[in-house]
Parts: structure tokens; C-alpha cells; sequence
């Protein structure tokens, strides 16, 4: 039972993780119809962005703040950078290629992608840089928490879970709640009607590319606060959300928050129960899976075509 | 007339064999001779990037600082010219790196490969180059002795650091005799290197009675909270042969996150202090603390003034040997062919040739007469102490 308890929370942790990075993928796609293979590179920036305003801040040996105040700024401080990059990457990567084939957007993704990884590597370097979170209030985010049965859930847990699950609903909230929201829907709905019902496109996938970045930034921040990030992080982490939201439904944002998640709980399950070495031929088998019976995905719409 | 076609096609077969011959013999044929006063390349493969990237930055520091202060009193201008090989990119980098550089006259020798799966990867290619390899970190024990009938390293191979069929009964023995070990998790990460290490690891405490239980992480992997729910908690140690440094002291956290007693202990892979710094933790490796070595203090202190702001590690001094050796076989090479090296070969069969005095990691290195390993070498065991430094505990 108790290896249950620990897998359900790494799991959990995870997956939530996993959904934030798939709900960037959703969002642009919906939208534009765009997988943005580069999403992955923003999610590992985010994290970089988190470890210098943390040095700026001092460290974790000696921060100049509170330690809750600490994870906020650097989480709010590399959404924001990773919101600028968003529209930076949306302004001259894919805009001029907005009614070119749609290879063309794909290709100059990657692009993008390997040149936030060599920028990064020439800039920082190839070593890892770890948060050491473990020096933070002599290790109050490993060893606090609450206990199921003789299971620890750490202060750092819940702080990744919880967050991430806030950050979901606020986006829910943003999406179905709100003018921008509404203007977002009727783009992914129809691009051409919505322009003519006078919503300002632009604007309207500048926002999502804002929403989506600083969703990996925040997820970037939210891994980092466990493991050392380095340039190289985004490739799998990448996939990972894509695969999640692909099989939440690409372009459902419910879609990509359940992705994540069942993907989190089947790479932890399958690593507890089944094998540490099948975990990943798991996770991708159940893409597979999604792709051939299921290619909308769990909570995606079916592509209906007119004959 | 079917006399003169029969004839004519005869002759177009033997003169089609005769080219296809004579253009296989230029193909195999070694590069044209290199004059030892020119500009001499030693090729330098090894991680500058990925995870293990701190170690082959390491390791480039030192072998240019060997062939800066080296290779003038050797009456040799050498240039390094570095390769990359980043160990999340599995074997492909270093399968186009050895097309490169023995493709260039004017590379001589190969440092490294730094990494073994790398090594298996290339050490055929550089073997039929007559290019000597010498790495100084490559520890699988199959790349220099046989193992259940394979042996991956060819004749060309070298290293300056004794292999895992030290490292891992060191290891194990370290854990039986000095821990008294019930229990022990072995990781591996699906590559050579740590599996070489791991099987050797679990071998030996087999055979002392040790309980084992063995998991296997892809090599990309970040987060390691499932494994370590897999760790019993009645386990002594996870022995956990990474070359990612981070991910030791990731696990280590992790453990002490689910209040495991279990203690990491890494292998030469994970020996960075800066990384790895979880109190209590074990660590091995195959060279000493050099700047303990009173002999080595002008080398220390000539790298430090040359690198500023950079601590002594562990992989370094290794690589300085590894240049200082190729050197000299250059040297031996050079001075046999007069001046000229004819082919990469006579560097190959001079390596052997070289034994050094005052060896950076103490005494004199020589080779062994049995296999291309270094004579009597040992591995050295630290414990991180809670400032995180690491204390010689074996």
C-alpha cells in the first residue's frame, strides 16, 4: 500500500508537470494549427531564467527573502521571461510563415529549437544547475509535510502539485471566462470568421503564445525546484508534453490537463509495478494506441471534413 | 569476331579488377608522411557537452595545458582539436568524429574517447587507421580484457586509468568489509559504461552473500522518485554508476525525501564535488586528490594560474597524463622515422615504448606487459563530508 501511496504522488507530481508543458502545446494549436516543436526549449529556458533570479536573490544557502516569497518571485520572474520569449519566437519565427504550408511553421519549430539549445549552451554551458533546494531552510521543503499511512508527502510536493492545479484553473478561468478567452475559442474555431466578426488575430495568438510560454516557464521552474535542469532537458520533456497532449486531445485544454496526468500516472506505475527499463516503451505504446483507435485523442473533437 | 569481343570484354574485366585493386589499395594505404616540425594534431574526443559535459571540459583544460607547457621542450607544435560527444547522444557522435580525424593527415593520435560506449563505438574505425586512442577515463573492463569471449577495444586502445575490473570488486569489497552491507540496489543507466561497472558491483557482493536487487534507468532519465520508491527500506546502499554527477546527488535527495537510510555511492562517473554533495555519500575513483602530491604542486599551480577560478578535479589529471604520454610517443615516432612520422602506425607502436617519472597521480607510470592497461593502478574511495567535501575513506 504504501508503494501505491509514493507512486500515486510521484505520479501526480509528474503528471502535473507533464500537463502544464502539454497545455502550451494545446493552446498554440488550437489556435494555429501549429505544433511548437521549440515549447520543450522555452519549458528548459524557464527554468534557467528561475536559477539566475534565485542567485540574484542569493541563493538557497543565503536568499535576501522568505523562502515562500523566493519561490514565487523566481516562478512569477521565469513565466515572465518565458512569456516574452513566447512572443518573441511567435513574432519572427512563425508570423511571417502564418499562410505559408504548414511544413514551413514545423520546420522553422525546430529551428527555433536547436537554437535556444546551442544559444543556451554558448551562453551558460553544459553543466547542470541545480536549485539545491535541499539547502533551503536546512531541507524544510524535503522534510516537512504530511504523512499517508508511512508515506511522506514533502512541502516540496505539494508545493509543485498545487501550484500546477492553480495555474490550470486560472487558465480555465481565462479561457472560459473572459472576453480574450472568448476571442481564443472562436480563433481556433474559425480564424477567417472571427477576423470578420472583428477580433484582432494578432493579438489573440500573441496572448495564447504568452499563456503557453509561461505555462513551460512555470513547469520549468516547478521541475528545477526538484532536479538540476541543464540545456538538454527540453528534447524529452518536450515529447513528453507533446505526447500528453496528443493524447488528451490535441488542441482540448481539459484534454491536455488529463494527458498529463495519465501519462504521469503510467510512467510512475509502470516504474513501481511493471519495469524501470518499460516505463517510456509504456508511455509511447499508449500514444501509439491513442493514434490508431483514438486519433482525436481522449477529450479532442473528431475531425469531420466535408466530401 | 566473338574471338575479339571475348577478347575486349577480357580485357575490360581485368583492367575494371585492376582499378577496383588499385583504388582499394590508395583507400587502405596510410596518409602521406607528416613532417614533426609541422603542426601535429591530436584529436581529443570526449563529452563538451550534455551531462557529462563538465567532465570533458575538465578534461580539455588539462590536455591543453599538457600540450602547452609539454610538447615545446619535446621540440613538438601540437594543437588539440576538440570532439564532442555528448553521452545522451549514444555512440553516433563518436562514430563520425573517428571518419573525421582519420581522415586528417595531419591527426596523429586520438585522446580518448573519454567515454567507453564511445570507445566501442570507434575504436574499429581508428584500428584500421593505425591511430593510437588512449583515453583517460574509459573504464569498461571488455574495452582491454576479455569478458565472457568479447573484448570491444582493439589493439590500438590504451588508457592511463585502471578499468572496472578494478573499480568494481574495489567497490563491492569496500561495501562488505568496511560497511558491512546486508542489502544493496544496484542502478544501471542502459549504456556501457555503468553497466560494465554494475555487473562487476554485483558480481562480487553475489558472491560474498550480499543481497542485490538491480534497476535499470534509461540514461535520459531527470527524476528518479520512482526508483527510489523500488529501494527498500532496509537497503545499505544504491550503488549508482552514473556519468551525470547531478543525478547522484538528484537520488541522494530523493532518498532522504522519502526517508530512506540508504547511502548513494557513485562511481568515478559522479567524483565532482561541486555536483555531488550529499553528506555521507561514497564516491570512487581512479585518481587521488593531486594537489595532496608534493611532486605535482608547479603542475597545480601553473593549470590553476591558466584557469582561473577553477578547482582541481578528479578527471583532469588523468587527461594530463594521457597527453603527456602521446607526446612522447610522438617524440619516439619522430625520432625513429627521422623527423618525419611515415604513418600514424609507428605513434601506435611507440605508446607502449613510454614510461614517465613522477607520474601525476604519483610514482611512475608504466604499462602493463598483459593488456593496454596502466601497471599496478588502484581506485581510491572517498565519503562527502558535511562541508561536501570528500574525504579518502579507501
Amino acid at each position: 500500500m504504501d508503494t501505491f501511496i509514493q507512486l500515486t504522488v510521484d505520479a501526480l507530481t509528474l503528471g502535473s508537470v507533464y500537463a502544464l508543458i502539454a497545455l502550451g502545446y494545446t493552446l498554440v494549436y488550437g489556435v494555429l494549427k501549429l505544433l511548437n516543436f521549440a515549447h520543450g526549449d522555452v519549458f528548459m529556458v524557464g527554468s534557467f531564467i528561475g536559477y539566475g533570479v534565485l542567485q540574484l536573490l542569493g541563493g538557497t544557502t543565503n536568499p535576501s527573502v522568505p523562502t515562500w516569497a523566493l519561490i514565487v518571485i523566481v516562478t512569477l520572474a521565469a513565466m515572465a521571461g518565458c512569456a516574452v520569449l513566447g512572443v518573441v519566437i511567435e513574432r519572427f519565427a512563425y508570423r511571417p510563415l502564418r499562410d505559408a504550408p504548414r511544413i514551413a511553421p514545423l520546420i522553422s519549430a525546430l529551428g527555433v529549437s536547436f537554437f535556444l539549445v546551442n544559444s543556451m549552451q554558448l551562453l551558460f554551458g553544459a553543466t547542470p544547475r541545480n536549485y539545491d533546494t535541499f539547502s533551503l531552510s536546512n531541507g524544510a521543503l524535503y522534510f516537512r509535510g504530511f504523512d499517508v499511512g508511512n508515506v511522506r508527502v514533502p512541502l516540496l510536493r505539494i508545493i509543485t502539485i498545487s501550484s500546477a492545479f492553480a495555474l490550470m484553473l486560472v487558465l480555465w478561468f481565462l479561457v472560459n471566462k473572459t472576453r480574450t478567452g472568448k476571442a481564443m475559442r472562436a480563433t481556433s474555431f474559425d480564424r477567417e470568421a472571427a477576423a470578420m466578426m472583428g477580433i484582432d488575430i494578432d493579438r489573440v495568438i500573441v496572448f495564447t503564445f504568452v499563456l503557453g510560454s509561461a505555462l513551460a516557464g512555470a513547469a520549468g521552474v516547478m521541475f528545477a525546484l526538484r532536479v538540476p535542469t541543464q540545456v538538454t532537458i527540453g528534447f524529452v520533456a518536450g515529447l513528453k508534453g507533446f505526447t500528453a497532449a496528443v493524447i488528451g486531445g490535441i488542441g482540448s485544454i481539459p484534454g491536455a490537463m488529463a494527458g498529463g496526468l495519465i501519462l504521469g500516472f503510467a510512467e510512475s506505475y509502470t516504474q513501481g509495478y511493471v519495469s524501470t527499463k518499460w516505463s517510456d516503451l509504456v508511455v509511447f505504446s499508449i500514444l501509439i494506441a491513442f493514434m490508431i483507435f483514438r486519433p482525436q485523442g481522449l477529450l479532442g473533437r473528431a475531425d469531420i471534413r466535408k466530401v | 569476331m566473338k574471338k575479339g569481343i571475348g577478347l575486349a570484354l577480357a580485357v575490360l574485366v581485368t583492367a575494371v579488377v585492376a582499378a577496383s585493386a588499385q583504388a582499394g589499395h590508395k583507400a587502405a594505404a596510410a596518409p602521406s608522411a607528416v613532417s614533426c616540425s609541422a603542426p601535429l594534431k591530436i584529436g581529443f574526443v570526449t563529452p563538451l557537452t550534455g551531462g557529462a559535459g563538465f567532465l570533458g571540459q575538465e578534461q580539455m583544460s588539462w590536455a591543453q595545458y599538457a600540450v602547452k607547457t609539454l610538447a615545446a621542450p619535446l621540440g613538438l607544435k601540437v594543437t588539440i582539436v576538440p570532439g564532442d560527444t555528448p553521452v545522451e547522444q549514444g555512440p553516433a557522435p563518436a562514430q563520425t568524429l573517428a571518419q573525421k580525424f582519420v581522415g586528417d593527415p595531419s591527426v596523429v593520435a586520438i585522446l580518448g574517447p573519454s567515454t567507453s560506449g564511445a570507445v566501442a563505438a570507434s575504436t574499429q574505425t581508428y584500428f584500421q587507421a593505425g591511430m593510437a586512442h588512449l583515453s583517460p577515463s574509459a573504464t569498461r573492463t571488455d574495452l582491454t580484457k576479455t569478458v565472457s569471449g568479447v573484448k570491444e577495444g582493439t589493439p590500438a586502445f590504451f588508457r592511463d586509468v585502471p578499468g572496472d575490473y578494478i573499480q568494481g570488486p574495489s567497490d563491492a569489497n569496500f561495501m562488505i568489509k568496511n560497511l558491512k552491507v546486508k542489502k544493496v540496489v544496484i542502478m544501471d543507466f542502459q549504456e556501457p559504461y555503468s553497466t560494465g561497472l554494475a555487473d562487476a558491483v554485483e558480481t562480487t557482493l553475489k558472491a560474498a552473500g550480499v543481497s542485490t536487487i538491480r534497476l535499470s534507468a534509461p540514461n535520459t532519465t531527470t527524476d528518479y522518485s520512482a526508483f527510489v520508491t523500488k529501494v527498500p527500506s532496509d537497503a545499505d546502499i544504491v550503488f549508482f554508476p552514473t556519468q551525470k554527477p547531478a543525478d547522484a546527488q538528484t537520488f541522494a535527495q530523493q532518498l532522504l525525501e522519502q526517508g530512506k537510510k540508504a547511502k548513494v555511492f557513485g562511481g568515478d562517473g559522479s567524483n565532482d564535488s561541486t555536483q555531488f554533495k550529499v553528506p555521507g555519500s561514497y564516491v570512487s575513483n581512479f585518481a587521488p586528490d593531486i594537489t595532496g602530491i608534493a611532486a605535482d604542486a608547479s603542475i597545480v599551480a601553473g593549470w590553476k594560474k591558466a584557469n582561473p577560478g577553477k578547482s582541481v578535479g578528479s578527471f583532469g589529471p588523468p587527461s594530463y597524463g594521457a597527453t603527456q604520454i602521446l607526446l612522447h610517443a610522438i617524440k619516439l615516432a619522430c625520432t625513429a622515422d627521422g623527423g618525419v612520422i611515415k604513418q600514424r602506425r609507428d605513434v601506435l607502436r611507440k605508446v607502449k615504448q613510454v614510461s614517465i617519472k613522477n607520474w601525476i597521480l604519483g610514482g611512475t607510470f608504466k604499462w602493463s606487459t598483459k593488456s593496454n592497461d596502466p601497471l599496478n593502478a588502484k581506485f581510491y574511495i572517498f565519503q562527502i563530508q558535511n562541508d561536501g567535501s570528500y574525504k579518502l575513506v579507501g
